[in-house]
C-alpha cells in the first residue's frame, strides 16, 4: 500500500452531506471558511433525500413554539435535554422560511404561505411538506446553496478514521472509492454528519448507506456513544420491505385494522387513536400479530386503510406513498388496504454532543475540534422516542447551529493547529489491507443476514433479559466469525465488496452498544421497551447511559443527567 | 395479494467489465429465483449476495428516491429499486440481460463515470439564484398555482436514466441533455427565482440547448419518476420567445412552426413543428415521426383536436408575441 498518502489540509472537514452536513458546510463556507465534505454517496443521494412526510415548525397562528417543545418532550418519555428542545423549536420557524427563501419548493396553502399536516404526537397539524417528499426538496435546496456558493465536494469518498491524539481530533483518514487511493484530511475542527445506523435490523425502512459507520470510529478510540438502546420502530413499514409508508399515511386519516376487521388502536390509545406517537403505535401492532391477529402471507402484517380518502386526495398528496405500495406490495392504496408492520426506522442514539456540537468526551468534558448533528449525533432533542417532522429539523437546524459554533471557536483562536503525520493513517490502511487479504471462510452478507436477523427478533419492539443475553452471545460469535471472512474482490476499482465488509464492522461494533444499553435499562421508555421491566422508572432511569468500549471489546457504562426544564416528568398516556 | 409467496426462476445475461483487469467487458449467466415482492434492485443483490461478490452497483436508498440505481434491463432504462421483477418477466419473458446505463462510460459492471452527466447539470445553475435572507420571519408568499407549476420538475433525482436514453446525447457530446434541462425548467418556472434569462442564455445556444433535443420522447419513457424532460424543454422554447432570447437560425423557424402549431389548434402539433423548423429536411427525422406518430405524439392534421380555449390561447399568443420571429 502507498506510504506517500497525500494530506490536503482544510479549516474543516465535514463527514456527510446529508441536510445537518450540508448547512453546517454553507454556513462555514458563507463566512469564509476552507471547508471540505466528504462523502461516501453523491450528495444528493444521501438519505435525507428519503424523508417523506414533513419537518415541524409553530409557524400557524393557532400553534405556540411552548407547545411544539411540550409535545416533543412529553414524545420523548422525558428523556430529552429541554434546552436542546427549546433552541430548537424556538429556532425551528426561523429555519422552515430560511430553507424556503433559498428554494425549498413546499406545497402551499391558499393564501401563500407553507401548508402543515398533522403528525402523530403532535397537538396542531406543525409539520411543513412538499407533497410526500419532503426530504427530497430540503436535502436538494441546502446541497444547492452550498454548491452554489462554491463549497468543496468529496464525493464517493469513503471515511474510514479519526485521527484523534491528545483530546484533540485533527481530522480524518478517507480513501476514493473510485480507485481506494487513501488520503489524510488534516483540519482545525471535523465534524461528523454520518446519519443513521437502521441497517442493523432485519426489518429496516434505512437506505443501504445506513451502516452507522462514526459511530464505531468514534467507539474504536474509547470515546462513547449515548442512547444507543434507543431505536425508533415506525409503525408503518411495507410488510416484508420495511419499506416506509410515512405517517403522512396516518395524518391525513389512515386506519389500522387487524385480521378481525377491528380497529384495534381504539384498545391501545383512545384518544389518539392511529396518531398516537410511533412507539405506541408500533407495540399495539405487534401485540395484535403476536396474539395472532395478524394478515398477509406469513400472519405479521395488519392492514392500514386509506381507501376512504379518495383518489383525489391520495393522488395529491400522497402519491409517492401510493407508488410505493404498488411497486413493493402490487397493492393499489386507492381501491384496497395495504399491509404494513413495524420497521426500524430512526437512531436516536449516537454520539454524544452538547448544545453547540460539541463531541464529548466523558460525562463532563469535550474532545477539542470535534463536533457532530444530524442523525448520528444524540444532543439529544428526541430522548427515547422522536416525534414524526422534528429530526428533519434537528437535522437542518443544528447542522447549520454546529456550522456556527465551528466558526465561533474558529475564530475565537480556541482551536489550536492539527498535527498530523503518515503514521496516523496506519489503522485505516490496516483495516483495509487485512480485509483484502482475508481468505477464511465466511461470507460477509450471511454474517449481515444472520446480524439483522438477530437483532430483529432479540433487540427489536419487545425485548427481555433474556433475549438480550441470548443477543450479546450472537454479537460475540458474529464478531468472532468477523473474524474470518474472505472477500473475492481484490481489485482497486469501486471495490463494494471491500466496502460492505468495512460497514458490517461497523454495524457489529455499535450493536453491541444498542444490546448493552437496552440490557442496562431495566424499564420501558419510548421506544426501549423492555417486557420484563414494562414501566418507566424515573428514580432510576430518567438518565442518559454513556457507554464506553475498550480495547478487548468490553462496554462500561456511566449515567448523564437529562437536562431538565418547564415541562415536569409526567405519565405518558395518548 | 396472494396468501403464498409465489416465486420464479430468471435466467440473466449480466454484462461484467473491470477496468482495472479486464481489457474488454464480458457477459455473465445467472440463474436466480425471484419472488413476487421483489424489485430489479433485489435481483442484483442476489447476484452480489449469493453469486459473485465481486459485482458491483451503485444503491443506496432501496425505494427509488436517491437516484443511485439505474441499469439497463433488455436495453430499456430501469430505475433498479423501482421495477418490479414480476413486471418486467411479464414485459420480457424470464430470459434478461443486465448492463450499465451507458457500456461506453463504464468503470466497472454497473458502475460508470457519470462525469458528463453532473458537468451538464453544474452547467445550467442548478440552484435558486436570490438573495437570501439567512433570517427571515415570514416565507415568500406562492400560490398553489405556482407550486403545481413546477410540473414534477422538482422531483428529479438525477438518476440520469432519461440522459443515458437520450439519441441526441449519443451523437452529440456537446447537448446538454433532458436531465439539465429538466433542471433549468425547475428554477426557471419558480416565481422565486431571479435569473431566468442567464439560464435561458445558457440553454439556447445552438448545438448544445433545448433546440438540439429531437423530440423523440425517449426521455419521458425513461423517466421512473414522470419528471417528462421534453414537455419541460417545450416549456423553454416558449419561454426563449417570450422572454426575447430566441436567436435568429433553426430556432427561429421552429418557433415560427410553433406559433402556428398553436394558432390553428390550441395544441403543439409536434409533427408539423419539425416540419416548418427544417423545411425538407424533415425527411431525416422520418423514422422518430414514426415512432411519434406510434405513440400517439403525432396526430394527423385531420386529426388534429382543437383546444376548447382556442380564442384564448390565440389571445395569449398574440399578447406574449413580443418577439420578432
Ligand atoms: C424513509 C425515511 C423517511 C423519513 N421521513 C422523515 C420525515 O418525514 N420527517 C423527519 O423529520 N424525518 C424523517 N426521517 C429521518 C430523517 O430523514 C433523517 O434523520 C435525516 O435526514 C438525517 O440527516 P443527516 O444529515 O443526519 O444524515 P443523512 O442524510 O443520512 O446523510 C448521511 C451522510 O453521511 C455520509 N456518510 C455516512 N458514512 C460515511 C462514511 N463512512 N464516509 C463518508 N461519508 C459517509 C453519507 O454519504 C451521507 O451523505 C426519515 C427517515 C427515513 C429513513
Ligand atoms: S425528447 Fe429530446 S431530450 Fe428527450 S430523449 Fe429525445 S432528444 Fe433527448
Ligand atoms: S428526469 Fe427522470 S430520468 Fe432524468 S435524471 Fe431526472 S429522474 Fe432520472
Ligand atoms: S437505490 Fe435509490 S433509487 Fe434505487
Amino acid at each position: 500500500m502507498n506510504e506517500n498518502i497525500p494530506i490536503h489540509e482544510y479549516d474543516v472537514v465535514i463527514v456527510g452531506s446529508g441536510i445537518a452536513g450540508c448547512s453546517a458546510a454553507r454556513e462555514l463556507h458563507r463566512n469564509g471558511k476552507k471547508v471540505a465534505v466528504i462523502t461516501k454517496l453523491h450528495p444528493l443521494r444521501s438519505h435525507s433525500g428519503a424523508a417523506q412526510g414533513g419537518i415541524n415548525a409553530a409557524l400557524s397562528k393557532d400553534d405556540e413554539i411552548d407547545l411544539h417543545m411540550f409535545d416533543t418532550i412529553k414524545g420523548s418519555d422525558y428523556l430529552g435535554d429541554q434546552d436542546a428542545i427549546e433552541l430548537m423549536c424556538t429556532k425551528a420557524p426561523e429555519t422552515i422560511r430560511w430553507i424556503e427563501r433559498m428554494g425549498a419548493a413546499f406545497t402551499r396553502n391558499n393564501d401563500g404561505t407553507i401548508a402543515q399536516r398533522p403528525f402523530g404526537g403532535q397537538s396542531k397539524p406543525r409539520a411543513c411538506y412538499a407533497k410526500d417528499r419532503t426530504g427530497l426538496t430540503l436535502l436538494q435546496t441546502i446541497f444547492e446553496q452550498a454548491h452554489r456558493d462554491g463549497v468543496t465536494f468529496f464525493d464517493e469518498w469513503y471515511v474510514s478514521d479519526i485521527i484523534y491524539k491528545e483530546g484533540k481530533v485533527h481530522g480524518v483518514v478517507a480513501y476514493n472509492i473510485r480507485d481506494l487511493e487513501f488520503a489524510i484530511f488534516k483540519s482545525k475542527a471535523t465534524m461528523f454528519a454520518t446519519g443513521g445506523y437502521g441497517r442493523a435490523f432485519k426489518v429496516n425502512s434505512n437506505a443501504h448507506a445506513n451502516t452507522g459507520d462514526a459511530l464505531s470510529i468514534v467507539a474504536r478510540h474509547g470515546l462513547p456513544l449515548e442512547d444507543m438502546e434507543f431505536v425508533q420502530f415506525h409503525p408503518t413499514g411495507l410488510a416484508g420491505s420495511g419499506i416506509l409508508i410515512s405517517e403522512a399515511a396516518r395524518g391525513e386519516g389512515g386506519k389500522l385494522f387487524n385480521s378481525e376487521g377491528e380497529r384495534f388502536m381504539e384498545r391501545y390509545a383512545p384518544n389518539k387513536m392511529e396518531l398516537a406517537p410511533r412507539d405506541v403505535v408500533s407495540r399495539s401492532i405487534q401485540k395484535e400479530v403476536l396474539e395472532g391477529r395478524g394478515v398477509g402471507p406469513n400472519k405479521d402484517a395488519v392492514f392500514i386503510d386509506l381507501t376512504h380518502l379518495g383518489e383525489k386526495v391520495i393522488m395529491e398528496k400522497l402519491p409517492e406513498l401510493r407508488d410505493l405500495a404498488l411497486t413493493f406490495l402490487g397493492l393499489d392504496m386507492i381501491k384496497e388496504p395495504i399491509l404494513i408492520s413495524p420497521t426500524a426506522h430512526y437512531s436516536m442514539g449516537g454520539i454524544p454532543v452538547n448544545i453547540d456540537g460539541k463531541v464529548r468526551k466523558s460525562c463532563s468534558d469535550f474532545v477539542e475540534g470535534f463536533y457532530a448533528a444530524g442523525e448520528c449525533s444524540c444532543v439529544s432533542v428526541h430522548g427515547a422516542n422522536r416525534l414524526g417532522a422534528n429530526s428533519l429539523l434537528e437535522a437542518l437546524f443544528f447542522g447549520r447551529h454546529t456550522g456556527e459554533s465551528i466558526l465561533r471557536d474558529l475564530n475565537d483562536k480556541k482551536l489550536s493547529n492539527p498535527n498530523v503525520v503518515f503514521e496516523d493513517a496506519k489503522r485505516a490502511l490496516e483495516e483495509v489491507e487485512k480485509i483484502l487479504k482475508s481468505n477464511g471462510s465466511e461470507k460477509i452478507a450471511k454474517i449481515r443476514e444472520e446480524l439483522q436477523e438477530s437483532m430483529t427478533n432479540d433487540a427489536g419492539v419487545f425485548r427481555t433479559k433474556e433475549s438480550l443475553l441470548r443477543q450479546q452471545e450472537k454479537l460475540n460469535e458474529l464478531k468472532a466469525r468477523f473474524e474470518n471472512i474472505r472477500i473475492d474482490d481484490k481489485s482497486k476499482v469501486f471495490n463494494t465488496d471491500l466496502q460492505e465488509a468495512i460497514e458490517l464492522g461497523h454495524m457489529l461494533d455499535y450493536s453491541f452498544f444498542i444490546v448493552e444499553g437496552a440490557l442496562i435499562r431495566e424499564e420501558s421508555r419510548g421506544a426501549h421497551y423492555r417486557e420484563d421491566f414494562p414501566n418507566r422508572d424515573d428514580d432510576k432511569f430518567l438518565k442518559h447511559t454513556i457507554a464506553f468500549m475498550d480495547e478487548n471489546g468490553k462496554i462500561s457504562t456511566q449515567f448523564l443527567d437529562v437536562a431538565l426544564g418547564k415541562f415536569e416528568p409526567q405519565p405518558r398516556t395518548y | 395479494m396472494a396468501d403464498a409467496i409465489e416465486t420464479k426462476k430468471i435466467y440473466l445475461k449480466v454484462f461484467r467489465f473491470n477496468h482495472e483487469t479486464d481489457y474488454l467487458p464480458y457477459y455473465k449467466n445467472y440463474e436466480v429465483v425471484v419472488s413476487q415482492d421483489e424489485v430489479m434492485l433485489d435481483v442484483l443483490n442476489k447476484i452480489k449476495w449469493e453469486f459473485d461478490s465481486t459485482f458491483s452497483y451503485r444503491r443506496s436508498c432501496r425505494h427509488g428516491i436517491c437516484g443511485s440505481c439505474g441499469i439497463k434491463v433488455n436495453n430499456r432504462a430501469t430505475l433498479a429499486c423501482k421495477e418490479r421483477v414480476f413486471d418486467m418477466i411479464e414485459l420480457f419473458g424470464n430470459e434478461m440481460t443486465i448492463e450499465p446505463q451507458s457500456r461506453k462510460r463504464v468503470i466497472k459492471d454497473m458502475v460508470i463515470d457519470k462525469k458528463d452527466f453532473w458537468d451538464k447539470y453544474n452547467a445550467v445553475k442548478p440552484y435558486m439564484i436570490t438573495a437570501v435572507d439567512e433570517h427571515p420571519d415570514s416565507e415568500n408568499y406562492m400560490s398553489p398555482h405556482d407550486y403545481e407549476n413546477l410540473k414534477e420538475a422538482d422531483i428529479c433525482v438525477q438518476c440520469g436514466n432519461c440522459y443515458y436514453a437520450c439519441p441526441s446525447v449519443e451523437v452529440n457530446e456537446d447537448y446538454l441533455g433532458p436531465a439539465s434541462l429538466a433542471k433549468t425548467y425547475r428554477f426557471n418556472f419558480d416565481t422565486r427565482d431571479e435569473a431566468k434569462i442567464d439560464r435561458l442564455d445558457t440553454v439556447n445556444d445552438l448545438g448544445s440547448g433545448i433546440w438540439d433535443c429531437v423530440k423523440c420522447y425517449e426521455c419521458a419513457e425513461a423517466c421512473p419518476k414522470g419528471v417528462n424532460p421534453i414537455e419541460k424543454i417545450t416549456y423553454l422554447h416558449t419561454q426563449t420567445f417570450q422572454e426575447g432570447r430566441a436567436k435568429s437560425n433553426v430556432a427561429t423557424r421552429h418557433a415560427v412552426g410553433f406559433k402556428t402549431s398553436i394558432n390553428m389548434h390550441g395544441f403543439l402539433d409536434e409533427g408539423m413543428l419539425v416540419a416548418y423548423s427544417e423545411g425538407i429536411g424533415v425527411l431525416k427525422h422520418l423514422p422518430e415521426a414514426f415512432k411519434m406518430f406510434r405513440k400517439g405524439k403525432i396526430a394527423m392534421p385531420w386529426n388534429m383536436p382543437k383546444s376548447k380555449n382556442l380564442d384564448e390561447i390565440k389571445k395569449l399568443i398574440k399578447s406574449s408575441s413580443s418577439a420578432k420571429f
